[in-house]
């Protein structure tokens, strides 16, 4: 439970707040999304990354990668000791991948909103490894 | 929290535990030098101060710290045809 839901049940408990106003708060705490699937997300704690040998392979080479979302966040926070003379070399080695991205433009915000979103992401790749990114 | 142990493990057993080592003294050792350098420091972001590094050099110590404090739950884990290698902080 949320420290938000938690304050307005209090505040009901305690009387300050009436039945109704306590509804309307919760309401107003309930992302759109969320409204719409009725299901709370859970928090997303790790990224995990997971490379198996496929059904055809030889290899039996596996790899188990299990990276915290606070520390991911902690690191990319170095991206900001990065030099300016080096974003131009950063944008250049982007664009050849195909990223148009500017790294000038990227900031602590961005950071965060890429983290956030990491809890909706799964990547499922099978060919002669199977190869699966999520969250959990 | 800070992990305080590290599951190390490099062996051609699959099956092997590896081990336990006790990270914890390593931070006291890394803490003690972070310590012995925050006057440096100190001079080195004054001095870089009006060229804007000097505020990145104060952010080293907190963003360093930061790193170190989520370090916990980390699972790395390769298993090869010949080797099986694992780092785990506890």
């Amino acid at each position: 439970m949320s420290d938000e839901r938690k304050k307005i049940l209090d505040m009901l408990q305690k009387g300050k707040i009436t039945v109704e106003e306590a509804e309307k708060l919760l309401a107003a705490l309930v992302s759109p999304e969320e409204t719409k699937s009725g299901v709370e997300k859970p928090a997303c704690k790790y990224l995990k990354v997971i490379v198996e040998p496929g059904p055809q392979s030889e290899d039996r080479e596996r790899v188990n990668i299990r990276v915290p979302i606070k520390l991911i966040r902690a690191g990319l926070k170095f991206a900001a000791f990065v030099p300016k003379h080096a974003h131009a070399s950063i944008n250049q080695a982007l664009h050849e991948k195909g990223i148009e991205m500017d790294f000038n433009q990227f900031t602590q915000q961005d950071i965060e909103d890429l983290v956030s979103q990491l809890s909706d992401l799964t990547v499922e790749v099978e060919g002669k490894e199977k190869v699966r990114i999520c969250c959990e | 929290m800070i992990p305080m142990l590290m599951r190390l493990k490099v062996s051609r057993n699959p099956k092997a535990r590896g081990l336990l080592l006790p990270v914890f003294l390593v931070w006291i050792l890394l803490f003690a030098l972070m310590l012995v350098l925050l006057p440096f420091v100190l001079v080195a972001a004054l001095i870089t101060w009006p060229s804007g590094q000097g505020k990145w050099l104060l952010l080293t110590y907190p963003m360093l710290i930061s790193v170190l404090f989520h370090l916990s739950g980390l699972h790395i884990e390769v298993e090869g045809r010949d080797e099986n290698v694992l780092i785990a902080f506890l």
